[in-house]
């Protein structure tokens, strides 16, 4: 039987990795910092798999991320799914050349239709994650690219229907309104959405303990559930989250049970 | 133990060259080069992407030609991974129609999802009830998780030991018949399973 996932995601700005609040983000540590506090050829145990994100504001640099991801992902042998600011086939190339086993993009989803084709033409579509950043209005669910800077035309369910028709791999769902609050997603949207998607669905966005995790893998739409909380799940965070959750009876894969 | 790797340009190796590296494989490389090939104790097909392109990629550079004259003449140790597992059967669905290595009895087409309820690709960690006979899962138990990602499978009614996963309907997770393997999970992105079953294939092949 498929397992479902739990995915931890790394915020990365200038540099640095971030914790990232309502999409303005808090600068934590660099990567030594980050090798300190979570070492990923241990932790990556507890995970299924590894997101990470340049969310620099403004220009990014494709080289200097794709450089860092390198040293990152030295040993780690889980999926890693890295992307910000994918504007070209060969910012893609630089990021699979690094160590990416799949590519995550925003913008140029929205923007690029003709780009993203010619990556799945060339990648597969297994190896193209589309993001996608929304806020909810009232009944209203607005969809924002650009790191959250621009509102687009489309509401929540059009443009998730336009993905679709991309034929993209899967798709992170992330809550503007619950990102680094550790309030629990929002669970609302998550239910009005996952029910119809054809492709799998990873919910990022407000998780801050493990009970956020179980409540978001207990829906039956969601493939995976990410979180990006440097805070709450440091030293052992992570191990502990995994073994409550497996305790709990959801259906993650069990690293421990045969060594 | 000299392990190349077959370099035809489609997706990323990176993953595959490291986890070699790791597990203490002294001399790794990239090739398409039939002498390369020719001096490896051992080789890896990899792949992501599209069939039709791979296999038009593998023609254009005679790698077909290679490989066929090495492991199916001279019996050099395979393994096939993801796309390259299926590249070694004799055909896909994938973009119409295309003809694959025929090196085993297989043939790879779409997942059936009738009812509408599987989401595809068939993405993450499934478990693979292993083979018997199999040598790639020795030391390996139970039934062990395997991290897959691709939207199309083989079938096969030959004997070709095959371990199977299901997915909607049951699928070849991989294949053994003597010096050629397949396995259409990512070994080198399955943790200790993964280390395992690629420390098997370089022990046992």
């Amino acid at each position: 039987m498929l397992r479902k996932r739990i995915i931890f995601s790394l915020i990365y700005s200038q540099s640095f990795f971030t914790q990232s609040r309502n999409f303005r983000l808090q600068k934590v540590g660099n990567l030594q910092w980050l090798e300190k506090n979570y070492k990923f050829q241990d932790i990556a145990f507890s995970l299924d798999e590894l997101v990470v994100i340049d969310a620099s504001k403004g220009k990014k640099s494709i080289s200097e991320f794709a450089n860092m991801i390198s040293q990152l992902v030295n040993d780690v042998f889980i999926p890693i799914c890295a992307g910000g600011g994918i504007k070209s086939m060969s910012d893609a190339e630089l990021l699979f050349k690094n160590g990416a086993d799949k590519i995550i993009m925003n913008t140029s989803i929205y923007e690029n239709a003709a780009l993203v084709k010619e990556l799945i033409q060339r990648y597969g579509s297994q190896s193209i994650v589309a993001s996608v950043d929304y806020k909810r209005l009232n009944n209203k669910k607005e969809v924002y690219i650009s790191d959250g800077t621009r509102k687009i035309n489309l509401n929540l369910e059009e443009y998730l229907a336009y993905i679709e028709s991309l034929n993209v791999g899967e798709i992170y769902l992330n809550s503007i309104d619950k990102d680094g609050t550790g309030f629990g997603y929002d669970f609302d949207s998550i239910r009005e959405v996952s029910a119809s998607l054809s492709k799998p669905l990873i919910i990022a966005g407000g998780a801050g303990n493990e009970k956020h995790l179980i409540e978001g893998l207990s829906i039956q739409g969601v493939s995976a559930v990410a979180t990006a909380n440097l805070f709450n799940f440091i030293g052992d965070g992570l191990p502990n989250a995994r073994k409550t959750i497996i305790d709990s009876g959801q259906n993650i894969a069990d690293w421990s049970k045969y060594y | 133990m000299k392990i190349v790797i077959v370099d035809y340009g489609m997706g990323n190796i990176k993953s595959i060259s490291s986890t070699l590296i790791y597990l203490g494989v002294s001399d790794v490389i990239l090739s398409s080069k039939y002498e390369e090939l020719a001096q490896a104790d051992k080789i890896i097909l990899p792949g992501v992407g599209s069939f039709s392109q791979a296999m038009k990629q593998i023609v254009l550079n005679k790698i077909d030609l290679t490989l066929a004259d090495l492991v199916m003449n001279k019996k050099k140790p395979l393994l096939g991974i993801c796309l390259g597992m299926q590249l070694l059967g004799m055909s896909s669905t994938e973009d119409g129609f295309s003809k694959g290595l025929c090196f085993i009895d297989g043939v790879v087409t779409l997942f059936e999802n009738p009812k509408l309820d599987l989401k595809i690709p068939h993405v993450g960690f499934n478990q693979v009830n292993p083979d018997a006979n199999s040598l790639l899962y020795k030391n390996i138990t139970g039934t062990p998780d395997f991290y897959f990602t691709h939207s199309y499978k083989m079938l096969s009614t030959a004997s070709i030991s095959a371990s199977m996963c299901t997915y909607g309907e049951k699928f070849v997770a991989s294949f053994e018949v003597d010096n050629i393997a397949g396995v259409q999970f990512h070994p080198e992105l399955s943790q200790n399973n993964g280390l395992k079953l690629l420390q098997n294939f370089i022990d046992r092949f």
